[in-house]
């Protein structure tokens, strides 16, 4: 076999190194070689063959070393030449795969669009999941940090009282730091350009210890700042010093006016503190005053906890009941039973977001499976097409393993496609899935960072293997000879269909299921959307204002601004009514109220949890709460006039039966010298926390009797009440030109926030099961269309015989009906299953929901049959004669 | 002559291989008898570190080998020059002239150093 000039190695020159002799074979053959040569050279010149023999090895040299560097030598080419022959054998299957899928444009543009869809979608919400739910949070020791709250009966209570916490950070071991904080509220920052509300956090310079995270410039406040009298000062946020203090370096010791007080930043907190909008935020430290410590029934702060290195949390948390226990024997009615309950703190971030999101990867992972289901059956298809040409191949010596592999690496250039095209898909989906409306902790930071793009490529290496396994495998079981000689057409389809409407209805039950799922959280939307919430929301505009403490220190004038300030703003054309309380429904709770009725001993069924709003006489009118007994308050219940009340029908109920509450005295229960007083009216319930929540047992007290805070205006309007947002701004300010309301919205607008998480997750998730349906109807409808090919000329014959098309046609959709109905019903005890997974997300209904159920099992069975209505038709157009000719 | 010729022709060693591999495909043995003839006996290779030189430059791909019958019909393995061999071949005969001729014009020069 001589070969000449071409370097090139054709391919059959691969299979050379079977009959190749082995390496060290080679080497001892050539040396050998040479030693006779000479020694029959010496020979020849006339020296005996002995001494030629040892001539012969000495003008060799070292004969044994050399062997072992040639060993070594022709090792090391039989390794690169296997190298050499593998990436061969990869960039010709490689090359052929495109010419392959190059050949067939229609085939590879649905397969890859439908994958880039299905990956696409995956990357997006998994993007999503992974910065809300995977990435660690940013502080130093997050492992270690535990949210901790009081145990109230079986649950949790939102906040601390300040008595509790400061004598759990008197005593508590375990512990490397406790901090708190107390709520936000929008302070009026001045002194900075204009006056503006910047979301103020009040925190305790413990804070800072258990969140710790380095700030980016100067430092947090210490314990001596964090008290009474200290000299005030603030830690601003990240976004704050941009944007207010154009990121000036020297802002460390500026002094800034918060809230009427001179007040020294010392500090920048990185961007990585703010978990979720907005993003200029001022931190102040807590610095309670001196009775705060003796507060044990006012529910205020948010605790964290560092725990030391090696503490386990469950004996930290015990030591910490220790103190809570004699508190809630002392302090009896104040809700919480002496239980401590701890949360890891990516917990409390994350909330219940976590079941939103995990259900929608779920989802998406589904549409995924039945975009990898189309394909494999697309592949199918081909396979059986291509029997002829896999057949060939096997007959020139192409091994079933090669074959495989060839078919998989088609796969795999699929696959890599679609994930490619599905970056872009997944780029376009997180743009639109950080601009949700509802508020999702980190959800702001998510991007197509290098974990989502190897999640990606992982999916798409994964759905290669899964669609592309099976049609491969059949492909090389094929029978080399029957195939050849039936000139590579189908012989053995009836197997082959088998799988094929297998796989249909495998997609059918998943499309189901997706369906069900948005089923239901649509039926449930509807039915939380229907809850009628209890006062009139339409028109009416919220608009917070807080006055600076230090300049209004006496109540009665500030209680007198506020007055001017609702006068000014009724007094604007276009306002039908002003009302105004210190907790707006729908905007936040009332306050924690422990309601005692007169005669009780607070043990009995005599009190109960309310939530208490101060608000004034107008309230209940602007809002059109319906006033059931008695009056609602006027001008004359002042500060020193008879102590009043007015309550909820709810509470009405819980504390006096059918009995009349007007003219009963009502107390706080937690109060140490209980203050009475008289009940003067009884108004509707009304759900106060929006329709999820049951409507509040609520207690109202008229805003002349409170000690001091801010307010939010109520405004309804006779005109469009957005549009008189500018003239209550100037209103506001003719009263005090220093104060501005902060964050002015209508009430709409608020209760869509509170339904929009709910609404998000329904449309996506509709979204996604209209993307299922669809692929399934495509699955169905090509499995049918291939069903009638295969059999024009079965279908001839019938014609031929005297069969109507109407019959032919039933014949068909009867295919797809039955697919359709295995499916369903499949899919349909599936979702029965599965279905729990959403209790905690709907509303109103069961998760079993039978119109949802049976709804969904009609549509499903009906789109199926109708896909298959479209080849049926087909069928009945055959020409018989046509048919059996072409056979 | 005590030297190790080894030493001295470590990078000649290829060169010589390759200039005798360019007359037309030879066996080891018929490599090392040539560069015996053509030198006179001058130049002293132990005629051994020929093959790791051969497989050296096998394995880059300059020659290439092949196993074929001698004219008395013995199985020889015969190496032949590569495309690439025959470039390797005229860079470093380019190489090789540039060096002797900047020997020669030291060794030959009139004026003393510095």
């Amino acid at each position: 076999m001589s070969r000449d000039g071409d370097d090139r190695v054709p391919v059959w020159r691969r299979y050379l190194r079977f009959w190749r002799g082995d390496a060290t074979g080679d080497v001892n053959d050539e040396l050998s070689f040479h030693l006779e040569s000479t020694i029959e050279e010496l020979v020849a010149a006339g020296m005996t063959r002995d001494d030629a023999r040892e001539a012969a090895r000495r003008k060799f040299g070292d004969v044994a070393g050399i062997q072992r560097t040639l060993y070594t030598l022709s090792r090391q080419r039989e390794r690169d030449m296997a190298r050499t022959e593998w990436l061969d054998a990869l960039t010709q299957d490689l090359v052929f795969g495109l010419r392959q899928l190059r050949k067939s444009p229609a085939f590879t543009t649905v397969a890859v669009l439908t994958l880039a869809l299905g990956i696409g979608a995956n990357s997006a919400i998994f993007s999503v999941v992974h910065s809300v739910l995977l990435r660690p949070l940013p502080y130093a020791h997050a492992e270690r940090i535990l949210t901790l709250s009081e145990r109230n009966g079986q649950g949790s209570m939102c906040c601390l009282p300040f008595g509790n916490f400061y004598k759990w950070q008197q005593g508590a071991r375990g512990f490397e730091a406790l901090g708190a904080t107390w709520g936000t509220r929008p302070w009026t920052m001045t002194g900075q350009g204009d006056p503006t509300p910047i979301a103020t956090v009040l925190a305790t310079a413990g804070y800072w210890k258990a969140m710790f995270i380095p700030p980016v410039l100067g430092r947090y406040y210490s314990d001596a700042e964090d008290r009474e009298g200290a000299t005030p000062v603030a830690v601003i946020s990240y976004a704050l010093w941009q944007t207010r203090f154009n990121a000036d370096s020297n802002v460390i010791g500026k002094v800034i006016v918060l809230e009427g007080r001179p007040t020294t930043i010392i500090g920048v907190a990185p961007s990585a503190y703010i978990l979720a909008p907005p993003a200029e935020r001022i931190w102040a430290p807590l610095a309670p005053p001196a009775w705060r410590f003796n507060d044990f029934g006012d529910h205020e702060l948010s605790v964290y906890g560092l725990l030391e290195p090696n503490a386990a949390p469950r004996t930290a948390v015990r030591q910490l009941e220790q103190i809570e226990m004699p508190l809630a024997r002392e302090h009896p009615n104040m809700g919480y039973d002496g239980g401590v309950i701890a949360t890891p703190l990516v917990d409390s971030v994350v909330g219940d977001q976590r079941t939103r999101l995990y259900l929608l990867l779920g989802a998406v992972s589904l549409v995924l499976l039945i975009a990898c289901v189309n394909i494999a059956n697309l592949l199918l298809a081909r396979a059986a097409a291509r029997r002829g040409e896999v057949a060939i191949r096997g007959a020139l010596g192409a091994t079933r393993g090669r074959l495989v592999v060839q078919m998989l690496v088609e796969s795999l250039l699929l696959g890599v496609a679609g994930a490619v095209v599905g970056l872009g898909v997944a780029f376009i989906g997180v743009r639109f899935l950080v601009t949700a409306p509802a508020q999702i902790p980190r959800l702001q930071d998510t991007s197509l960072d290098g974990t989502v793009i190897g999640f990606t490529l992982l999916l798409a290496l994964v759905c290669a293997v899964v669609f592309g396994l099976v049609p491969a495998i059949r492909a090389a079981r094929l029978d080399l000879q029957q195939t050849l000689r039936d000139g590579g057409r189908e012989s053995r389809g009836v197997a082959r269909e088998r799988l094929r409407q297998g796989l249909v209805i495998g997609e059918l039950c998943v499309a189901q299921m997706l369906l069900i799922g948005a089923g239901l959280l649509i039926r449930s939307s509807i039915a939380l959307e229907a809850v009628p919430i209890g006062f009139d929301t339409h028109n009416l505009l919220a608009v917070p204002v807080s006055l600076p403490q230090s300049r209004y220190k006496d109540p009665a004038r500030a209680e007198n601004t506020f007055q001017q300030m609702e006068a000014a703003i009724a007094a604007i054309p276009g306002v039908a009514s002003v009302g105004r309380t210190q907790a707006a429904p729908i905007y936040s709770g009332g306050w924690d109220w422990t309601a005692l009725r007169e005669g009780s001993n607070g043990h009995d069924d005599g009190s109960t949890d309310s939530d208490m709003r101060f608000v004034n006489p107008s309230y209940f009118s602007t809002l059109g709460l319906r006033l059931l007994r008695g009056r609602a308050f006027t001008v004359a219940d002042g500060p020193d006039a008879l102590k009043v009340a007015i309550v909820s029908k709810g509470l009405a109920l819980r504390l006096y039966g059918t009995a009349d509450a007007v003219g009963r005295r009502i107390s706080n229960s937690g109060a140490e010298h209980p203050q009475w007083m008289e009940i003067v009216g009884v108004v509707d319930d009304m759900r106060a926390n929006g329709q999820k929540h049951e409507a509040p047992r609520e207690l109202y007290m008229p805003t002349t009797q409170r000690l001091n805070g801010g307010y939010t205006f109520l405004v309804r309007g006779k005109v469009p009440v957005a549009s008189l947002t500018p003239a209550i701004r100037r209103a506001v300010a003719s009263v005090d030109p220093l104060v501005a309301p902060a964050g002015v919205s209508t009430m709409d607008e608020a209760l869509d926030r509170t339904l929009a998480m709910d609404r998000f997750t329904k449309w996506l998730l509709t979204l996604l099961g209209g993307t299922g349906l669809l692929l399934a109807v495509i699955g169905v409808y090509g499995v049918i269309a291939y069903f009638v090919t295969q059999r024009t000329h079965e279908l001839g014959v019938r014609l031929a015989l005297g069969a109507s098309g109407r019959s032919l046609q039933w014949l068909v959709v009867r295919q797809g009906f039955v697919l359709g109905v295995v499916g369903v019903a499949i899919g349909g005890f599936l979702s029965f299953a599965a279905a729990r997974l959403l209790k905690t997300l709907v509303f109103g209904i069961t998760p079993h929901d039978p119109v949802t159920f049976a709804a969904v099992c009609g549509i499903l069975t009906a789109v199926a049959a109708a896909a298959s209505w479209v080849p049926a038709r087909r069928a009945t157009r055959i020409d018989p004669l046509e048919a059996l000719r072409s056979s | 002559m005590a030297r190790s010729p080894i030493d001295l022709l470590q990078g000649t060693l290829d060169l010589i291989v390759l200039k005798t591999l360019s007359w037309g495909p030879m066996h080891g043995f018929g490599v090392a008898r040539w560069i015996q003839l053509t030198t006179r006996d001058a130049l002293q290779v132990e005629e051994g570190s020929l093959y790791p030189a051969l497989y050296r430059m096998e394995n880059r791909g300059w020659i290439k080998a092949q196993w074929a019958l001698t004219e008395n019909g013995r199985r020889a393995k015969y190496y032949r020059l590569t495309s690439a061999g025959r470039r390797q071949l005229t860079a470093e005969t380019e190489a090789w002239n540039e060096l002797t001729s900047a020997i020669g014009r030291i060794m030959t020069a009139r004026r003393q150093p510095g």
